[in-house]
């Protein structure tokens, strides 16, 4: 009798447990997923400020404090880079490599120079001065390609391209 | 005549000047800055013992006198085609030059062709032993453009998919390859609204040519950042806008590349906590 109960007690806390490490696993899936979800849009906010500036020196456009605007937003969406890349998330719809999370100070110089460079956009874009634009525009865009020639995966393996993406 | 063939079918400015010539130098031309190898006419650094078979085998074939495939930093696909007149009144012309003795710089100094374009890709991207036939029912620009895309920049070396026989399948011309050079996959880049560029303006296109930025304001990766930086960005504007041209003139192709199956799994692998 005594040992049934025993049983049932255990049972039943183990039961609690399993339910408990569910919950828990469904909670840090669910953190996972909004990890992922951040900086991927994080990431595209940062390509439609880039495309506006492109678009700026493209067409020659006079927007008024158009360009200083972008390139604040650049900024300030740099900054964001280190907390956005925090949590180690590979599996699932993203193109992150492995590597920023296993070599994480190559993953923190390149996240430096990014918001190094768009610091200096920031500069750049007050004065006024479309070539210069141009320039800091293009050193911003290497801040970007060499991050990503690095952490991202290439076309060929990009989520994107496997039916069931996002 | 140099100045002749320098606004055919290739306006390589290979008049900048006798210096350059001795190689070493970064040498601009349409399609790219080259870092010459020594082209004076001096015997042992030079091309001084080439005779005119040499000259016209480097310049169409890309090989050196002794047959090796020719590391990318003579001009070459700018000449292939050119007539054998032209190269020799080319080659005259160098040989008229004051030899230079000068060592050619070592491969390893020779970036950035060294890092990761290799001999073979850099050929099989802006070169093949061919010659071009113009339109003449086409504008002069499009007839530019199409010569600069196809017999030059060779767009469809890397866009176009291949047959079985690994030829290119011109029934889907520029319509994308999942499996390009070096493995890569290269997007459908016929003028289809979502599956290849069609929502790209002329400006865009320009604009990528010359700075690898794309619309959306990503950056481009890979074997097209490096066809770009190394050569295209070099190329003048009326001659990218005339490629903008060639490629709005294509029809439109459906194809909605994928990723390959392979490449998943390895990704799946590293994955693993
Ligand atoms: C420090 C590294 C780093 C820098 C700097 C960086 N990126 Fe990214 N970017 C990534 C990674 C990693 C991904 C893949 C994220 C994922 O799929 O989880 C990515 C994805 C993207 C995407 C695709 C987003 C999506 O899922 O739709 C765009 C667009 C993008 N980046 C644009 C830019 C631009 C433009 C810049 C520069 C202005 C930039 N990135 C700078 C690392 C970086
Ligand atoms: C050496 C191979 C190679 C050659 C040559 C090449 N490309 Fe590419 N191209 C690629 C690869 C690989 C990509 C995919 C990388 C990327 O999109 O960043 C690409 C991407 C592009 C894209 C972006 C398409 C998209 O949907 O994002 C365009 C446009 C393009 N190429 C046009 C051209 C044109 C025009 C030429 C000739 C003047 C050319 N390419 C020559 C390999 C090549």
């Amino acid at each position: 009798m005594r040992t049934s109960s025993i049983w049932k007690a255990a049972l039943a806390g183990a039961a609690l447990l399993h339910v408990a490490a569910t919950a828990h696993a469904q909670g840090e899936a669910k953190v996972d997923e909004g990890a992922l979800k951040y900086r991927q849009s994080l990431m595209e906010a940062v390509g439609g400020d880039m495309a506006a500036l492109t678009n700026i020196l493209k067409y020659g456009l006079t927007v008024p404090g158009a360009a200083q605007v972008h390139a604040e937003g650049l900024a300030s969406h740099a900054k964001l880079t280190t907390v956005a890349f925090e949590r180690k998330v590979t599996a699932g719809p993203t193109d992150a490599e492995p590597a920023i999370w296993e070599k994480p100070d190559e993953f923190a110089q390149s996240v430096q120079k990014f918001e190094a460079e768009t610091a200096k956009l920031v500069d750049v874009a007050k004065n006024g001065d479309l070539a210069a634009l141009g320039a800091q525009v293009k050193a911003t865009g290497k801040s970007c390609g060499s991050c990503h020639d690095s952490f991202r995966k290439p076309k060929e393996e990009s989520f994107k391209r496997k039916g069931g993406g996002s | 005549m140099l100045q002749a063939s320098g606004g055919c079918t290739c306006h390589t400015d290979v008049e900048g000047g006798g210096a350059p010539l001795a190689g070493g130098r970064p040498m601009q031309t349409p399609f790219g800055v080259w870092y010459t190898t020594n082209i004076t006419p001096d015997r042992e650094t030079g091309i001084g013992a080439w005779s005119d078979a040499d000259f016209l085998r480097a310049m169409r074939e890309g090989r050196a006198p002794d047959g090796s495939a020719y590391f990318p930093t003579f001009p070459y696909t700018s000449f292939t085609g050119m007539t054998d007149d032209d190269l020799l009144a080319l080659k005259a012309y160098l040989f008229s030059l004051p030899p230079e003795r000068k060592e050619n710089r070592p491969p390893d100094a020779w970036p950035p062709f060294s890092w990761r374009i290799s001999a073979w890709a850099w050929q099989l991207a802006f070169f093949r032993p061919e010659r071009f036939e113009p339109d003449p029912a086409k504008s002069a620009s499009w007839n530019r453009g199409a010569y600069l895309s196809t017999a030059v920049a060779h767009c469809g070396e890397c866009h176009t998919p291949r047959n079985l026989a690994g030829a290119l399948d011109r029934s889907r011309w520029m319509a994308g390859s999942e499996d390009g050079p070096e493995g890569e996959l290269a997007p459908n880049i016929t003028p289809h609204d979502d599956t290849g560029i069609g929502r790209w303006t002329t400006t865009d296109l320009v604009w990528f040519l010359q700075t690898a930025s794309k619309p959306d304001g990503d950056d481009s990766t890979g074997l097209m950042k490096e066809v770009i930086e190394e050569g295209y960005t070099h190329v003048p504007a009326a001659d990218l806008e005339a490629i903008a041209e060639y490629f709005e003139s294509l029809p439109p192709i459906e194809n909605q590349l994928m990723a390959d199956d392979d490449a998943e799994d390895d990704g799946e692998d590293e994955d693993a906590p």
